[in-house]
């Protein structure tokens, strides 16, 4: 059994993580990762993919068939894509609601999964204390706040511990998203700053020169 | 030339004897764009359906009107016997007109609707739809009266026709609505109405209802004929060129999802210039048709293409229409040598 504190940390990080990235793209990818599964829907889903490939075939074909110059295979291949069409939609309706349900499934174990843990373990481990602060170290009031709810004066409780490790994810991943944020705009100030550059109206083999010259630099 | 024109073993006879041959049909539909020959075909098969048949009635509902000017004859909203027959009537029927009668009817207080009137009206224009519908029930339910034993529509072109016929689902969809709702209110609207559940100006509700009730089942009923194969049938006129065979299309995969039967199909103003003619033109026209015929035989090989000859003088008067009449039942032969 890992220390309590690490699993509280990993818990708090792995439901941020899931915040961050949403939860219909984790939706879809687990919905794709169950059809792989040999499964009742996978058949169906397969079944539908296999049909959008066709139905894009035919509408490619037909797009590219004059219905001028050949009209009898384009009214064809029309016919088979208006019978496509209403096949796939029909398909999509029905797998659409086996989607919800399985959306909903997903929606209830993750929360389950995570907050439920969570609470669990604040519940579980209430009384006991993280780790002990030096005596004195903060004033008493201080201490009874960190011990709070129920862990004994002078520790820290697991509550505050996973609010603790909530701030410090925050703060961390916000600072990423502003350095990953500042790294990008920069970049794109000095290209629309080289594009908002007066071009040269005469063109001689000097301009073009310069030109090479400047994208060296870059 | 002629390998082009006479059918393969395989093909299906090029005519309309099949129409002819089956005594059950009722209801013969005749369609396709404008200006393609509709009334010219709608006339000559109703004259050849009248040699084998008791009795005919020919209408057109198409809001400009040319049985009048095909017959060199006046018709009007009531059957007519045409000159020269004894069992072909004919009847001009405007779907936007007779709306406006209906409502004209009950302004001036006299006629069915007049209980209705304003009422009528607002509904009218309130469901898309309702008012080609309602022209088309009236119709309906005087020509089934009259015991005609087929009836031949010369339709409006394309699109028109084919609207009314979704009718009786918008109909039950709105007189449901209005049903749940005068149950819900209805003892307040009484309240307020008085006890006969009279309108403001002198109308009353459930006679309104009724009204519907009563339209909504003479359309589905006629939808139900209309579905059965053995009584209705389609027939699409188009001219070999892109725009017509387009619709023509259209048209029949629309038909398929009526579920309405169409097997024939009537290719009119063929181009057959002479051999050596020195009309470029109507060479270069022929070439063109030539290509387009070949597309409807590969697409359309389980139908009765019928070809028909452009004239050199327009067909009009019965003399001239029973001359082109003959061609839907005998093929015509193109001259020799051309094109």
């Amino acid at each position: 059994m890992p220390s309590l504190l690490i699993v509280v940390f990993v818990l708090q990080l792995v439901i941020h993580l899931l915040n961050t990235f949403g939860a219909g793209v984790i939706n879809s990818v687990l919905w794709n990762l169950y059809n792989l599964l040999p499964v009742p829907t996978s058949k169906s889903a397969a079944e539908q993919k296999a049909l959008k490939r066709e139905f894009v075939k035919v509408r490619k074909e037909m797009n590219g068939t004059s219905s001028q110059d050949e009209f009898a295979k384009w009214a064809k291949l029309r016919r088979q894509h208006d019978k496509l069409f209403e096949q796939l939609k029909e398909s999509e309706a029905k797998s659409d609601s086996t989607k919800k349900t399985f959306d909903s499934v997903v929606n209830g174990l993750r929360w389950l999964g995570l907050n439920g843990v969570r609470m669990l373990l604040q519940m579980w481990f209430q009384k006991q204390p993280m780790f002990w602060i030096p005596k004195g170290w903060a004033p008493y009031w201080a201490e009874w706040l960190l011990s709070f709810p129920r862990a004994p004066v002078g520790s820290v409780s697991v509550q505050s511990w996973s609010v603790a490790c909530m701030a410090v994810i925050l703060l961390v991943s916000d600072a990423l998203v502003a350095a990953v944020a500042l790294v990008v705009t920069a970049g794109t100030k000095t290209r629309t700053k080289k594009m908002e550059e007066p071009v040269k109206a005469e063109s001689g083999k000097k301009a073009k020169g310069e030109q090479t010259q400047e994208k060296k630099e870059l | 030339m002629s390998a082009a024109v006479v059918s393969a073993d395989d093909e299906l006879e090029p005519t309309l004897q099949s129409i002819l041959d089956q005594k059950s049909l009722r209801w013969i539909f005749v369609g396709g764009k404008g200006g393609v020959g509709k009334t010219t075909t709608s006339c000559s098969l109703a004259i050849q359906l009248a040699r084998v048949r008791r009795s005919i009635l020919l209408i057109s509902t198409d809001p400009a009107h040319n049985l009048s000017d095909a017959f060199s004859q006046k018709f009007g909203k009531e059957a007519r016997l045409v000159e020269g027959y004894t069992n072909l009537s004919a009847m001009e029927i405007d779907p936007n007109g007779s709306i406006q009668d209906l409502i004209g009817q009950a302004e001036e207080g006299e006629g069915p609707a007049a209980a209705a009137g304003g009422m009528m009206q607002d509904l009218a224009y309130a469901i898309p739809g309702i008012d080609e519908a309602m022209s088309f029930a009236e119709v309906l339910k005087q020509v089934k009266s009259l015991s005609y034993e087929t009836i031949i529509f010369d339709t409006a072109p394309t699109g028109h026709t084919l609207r009314f016929l979704q009718f009786p689902t918008v109909l039950e969809k709105a007189l449901a609505k209005v049903s749940a709702l005068s149950s819900q209110f209805g003892p307040m609207l009484n309240g307020i109405l008085g006890a006969n559940g009279g309108l403001p100006n002198g109308q009353s509700l459930p006679e309104m209802m009724e009204k519907l009730e009563g339209l909504r089942e003479t359309i589905s009923e006629v939808n139900g004929q209309f579905k059965d194969e053995n009584l209705t049938t389609f027939v699409c006129v188009c001219i070999p060129e892109f725009l017509s065979l387009y619709e023509t299309e259209r048209m029949i995969q629309e038909l398929a999802n009526y579920h309405i039967d169409t097997h024939c199909i009537v290719v009119n103003q063929l181009l057959f210039p002479k051999a050596g003619s020195e009309c470029d033109q109507c060479n270069a026209r022929r070439k063109m048709q030539k290509k387009y015929l070949g597309q409807i035989a590969e697409l359309y090989e389980d139908f009765n293409v019928v070809k028909m000859p452009l004239l050199v003088e327009e067909v009009r008067g019965k003399d001239r229409l029973e001359m082109f009449s003959e061609m839907l039942i005998k093929p015509y032969v193109p001259p020799a040598g051309g094109l």
